[in-house]
């Protein structure tokens, strides 16, 4: 699972001001504008260059009668169109481009498909709104890749000790600040399976990190020949925290990344397979649930602009989750899974399932308020 | 006293029926009526011929599948079993009721009844023999074993769960009425009561493959066309290149495929909440019109090396482009599966539901494995779905009338 680039996969990014893929009528701020005359010949200029970003596309049929139409083309995708322009009349659209080679298509024309060139990087300008989302949310993810090292060293060293007694009390809490940032330790390749792969999701070769000692401390009751994993899961935790300083982030990507840490609590822990020695899948529901509620907080600012109503209820469904499973504490952590009936894991299966639906419509509520 | 078929029930509804009562008859009438309008349910495929049918058949919009146990270590009762549900599948897939015995008043009659009315509805009934057949040291098989029929390896991702998993002999049972399909499972149990148990089994309600050209691409629960590539049954060439036996098999299996199923429940509650592009992404093409991504039309090929600012434009870890032959040294598998649901995840309050993968294939371990594991390890779609059950089975050729499926297997060598 990835931070995943919205809208990535056609040609458009975000298209300011509105809130899906899509052209606008409306120019938005900032566009640069590139005029086209529909004649017989087709559009004039044949050839045409903008930088990357908002792009107003003017045409005009200044005597035409065989073009009337000009499409903005990536490949054969129209990325937009003004039709039905006959003689006299003028239209104008906008497309927020990246670099590329679009085509200009007239058709009708003795020559239908001219080129534009744009070129340059699209940045994204984050309104100061989304500036703050991206800060505070940076801010807990440093707070606990810190906390993640932190909690690491003193169980590593149980571990490469031998002290299966201590190394089993230590590894809930150095499981809690990953499985609250998960999704972004998910972005970086090939560290998430590194540090947090279960058995089945990786060949035996390459089954290594936290669930490899997982499963000599509880299932095989020795910490003998974990100490090169230990240690390697430290450096790796380390590697982790060093390359979240640098992530690139936006609003849009935080709120993603809330759904996709309720869709593991929904897949891997209220199944009981993500800690299948330990049993202490518990401690990782309520880590995922207080990472999606962070990167909710982070963005609420947001979503209280374009939709109160809907950031009002996701509050609450919070609350409802962490009422849900409060039944279920055990002095510092939870009961083991193993202590849960159906009944108790359906209930809170439903308790994530009504949150995260809710919580999945974020992303689009806030992408309108993203930019500035 | 003339032998009652489903066809005469069917051309006089009226008399042949009245021992059932009017409700039925009535019923059956509808039944022809609505099957004649809608033009389905009429065909009927040859149950004989060089290869068993339901492989390279149009892709009908009903399974029914079910894996058998086998309780006997008697070659005989082994050997009895498969001539009775050749007969009976032959009998079924031409739209006769099973066996003899169906108007004795004091006697159980032999066909359950339940299809009595309905037409053939292109059944199909497929038999396969999974691995441990040739393990029973007393059926004295293990010299028969095709070499291709190795237990698949651990996958990648792998959940599996053994009561939906494995079994001595298959029996794919496809219609376009799902109670066509059922009967044909139900009855062939029936017969074989005391020398096989039934282990498992699946529903299958909708197709999610394309087997012919005549069909349109159906779509999976994740509303995503599927089996867009899938292989032809009129590309003789690929269907001799990638699923029928040839040379390399034992001779009992020359002509015959390899079955591989596997249950993926579909995790629909989180597919469900992600957004337009997150599942296009994870698939690697557009929802709607089954286009690659960047692309316009279903069919247009794959742009695997395609980029935009330095991106491809379909994402690596894409399940098509995972999926696509090119990334897997040419090699291809004829897909065949069907959508199912079973009601509520007892556990989770959500639909158990998801995607019944078939695929035939000439070797699994060139095949099926490879792929599997390039998928399992690195697909995108494994966030959406776990493979909860698996199983693998040698399909031997078809029959020819007064034969049965897999005579050979008691064939002497030559």
């Amino acid at each position: 699972m990835t931070l995943k680039m919205l809208c990535a996969g056609t040609a458009l990014l975000l298209v300011l001001s509105i809130s899906a893929c899509g052209s606008s009528e409306e120019a938005p701020a900032g566009a640069k504008t590139v005029s086209f005359e529909l004649t017989d010949a087709g559009c004039e200029p044949h050839d045409s260059e903008a930088p990357a970003g908002p792009i107003t596309f003017e045409a005009e049929n200044t005597g035409s009668s065989k073009v009337t139409e000009l499409e903005v083309m990536d490949g054969e995708t129209i990325l937009g169109e003004k039709e039905n322009l006959t003689e006299g009349l003028s239209g104008s659209f906008s497309l927020t481009l990246e670099r590329g080679e679009y085509t200009i298509y007239c058709p009708g024309g003795d020559d239908e498909r001219g080129t534009l060139t744009v070129t340059g990087d699209l940045k994204a300008q984050n309104s100061p709104q989304a500036e703050k989302a991206v800060d505070s949310y940076r801010a807990y993810l440093e707070e606990n890749t810190n906390e993640l090292v932190a909690q690491t060293k003193p169980f590593v060293a149980a571990v490469v000790a031998g002290d299966v007694a201590e190394a089993k009390q230590l590894y809930a809490a150095s499981r809690i600040p990953y499985e609250r940032i998960e999704p972004v330790a998910e972005s970086f390749g090939s560290l998430d399976p590194r540090i947090d792969a279960r058995e089945n999701d990786v060949p035996a070769s390459e089954f290594e990190g936290f669930h490899r000692i997982e499963k000599a401390l509880w299932e095989e009751e020795t910490a003998q020949d974990m100490a090169p994993v230990a240690k390697q899961l430290q450096a790796d935790v380390e590697e982790l925290a060093a390359k979240v300083k640098t992530v690139d982030l936006q609003a849009v990507q935080i709120a993603n990344g809330a759904n996709e840490l309720l869709g593991e609590v929904s897949a891997s822990k209220i199944t009981g397979e993500e800690e299948r020695y330990s049993h202490i899948d518990l401690v990782d529901f309520e880590a995922n649930v207080e990472g999606a509620e962070a990167a909710f907080e982070a963005v609420k600012p947001l979503l209280d602009e374009t939709d109160p109503e809907l950031s009002g209820e996701i509050e609450a469904d919070f609350k409802q989750v962490f009422a849900a499973l409060h039944p279920y504490r055990q002095g510092n952590g939870f009961v083991s899974y193993t202590e849960l009936t159906k009944a108790d894991t359906r209930k809170l299966a439903q308790s994530i399932d009504t949150l995260a639906e809710k919580l999945s419509q974020v992303p689009a509520a806030i992408a309108s308020s993203e930019h500035s | 006293m003339a032998e009652i078929t489903r066809r005469r029930l069917l051309a006089s509804a009226g008399a042949g029926a009245a021992g059932l009562g009017l409700g039925a008859a009535g019923g059956f009438l509808l039944g022809q009526e609505s099957a004649d309008a809608s033009g389905t349910g009429t065909g009927t495929v040859p149950f004989y011929g060089a290869h068993q049918a339901g492989i390279d058949t149009p892709a009908q919009d009903r399974l029914h599948f079910a894996a058998f146990d086998l309780l006997s270590e008697d070659p005989a009762e082994l050997h009895e079993l498969l001539r009775e549900w050749t007969l009976a599948a032959a009998e079924a897939t031409g739209g006769e009721m099973i066996g003899e015995v169906n108007e004795v008043p004091l006697a159980p009659p032999d066909d359950t009844g339940e299809t009595v009315g309905l037409l053939p509805s292109s059944l199909t009934v497929t038999f396969g023999f999974g691995p441990g057949l040739f393990e029973k040291p007393g059926l004295g098989l293990a010299g028969k074993r095709p070499p291709a029929l190795k237990p698949l390896p651990a996958l990648p991702g792998d959940e599996l769960n053994p009561a939906e998993s494995g079994g001595d002999i298959c029996v794919q049972a496809c219609s376009d009425d799902p109670q066509v399909a059922f009967h044909a499972i139900r009855n062939l149990a029936r017969i074989g009561r005391g020398t096989v148990a039934m282990r498992w089994s699946q529903l299958g309600f909708g197709r999610t493959a394309t087997t012919s050209r005549g069909q349109d691409t159906p779509r999976n629960l994740m509303g995503m066309k599927d089996g867009t590539a899938n292989i032809r049954a009129e590309d003789t060439e690929a269907m001799e290149r990638f699923v029928w036996v040839g040379g390399e098999g034992p001779e009992w299996m020359q002509g015959g495929t390899y079955l591989v199923t596997r249950r993926i429940r579909m995790l629909l509650e989180i597919w469900d909440r992600a957004s337009l592009t997150d599942q296009e992404r994870t698939i690697g093409r557009h929802k709607y019109s089954g286009a690659p991504l960047g692309g316009q039309e279903e069919f247009e090929p794959l742009p695997l090396d395609r980029e935009k600012n330095g991106h491809p434009v379909i994402p690596m870890d894409a399940h098509v482009r995972l999926a696509s032959a090119k990334e897997n040294s040419g090699a291809r598998i004829l897909r065949r599966g069907y959508s199912f649901t079973d009601g509520v995840d007892e556990s989770l309050g959500e639909l158990e539901a998801g995607l019944f993968f078939i695929c035939f294939q000439r070797d699994p371990a060139k095949q099926f494995v490879p792929i599997q594991q390039r998928l399992g390890s690195l697909d995108a779609l494994n966030e959406y779905i776990k493979h909860v059950g698996s199983a693998l089975f040698a399909v031997a050729p078809g029959a020819q009338p007064g034969g049965y499926v897999g005579e050979g297997l008691f064939r002497p060598d030559r």
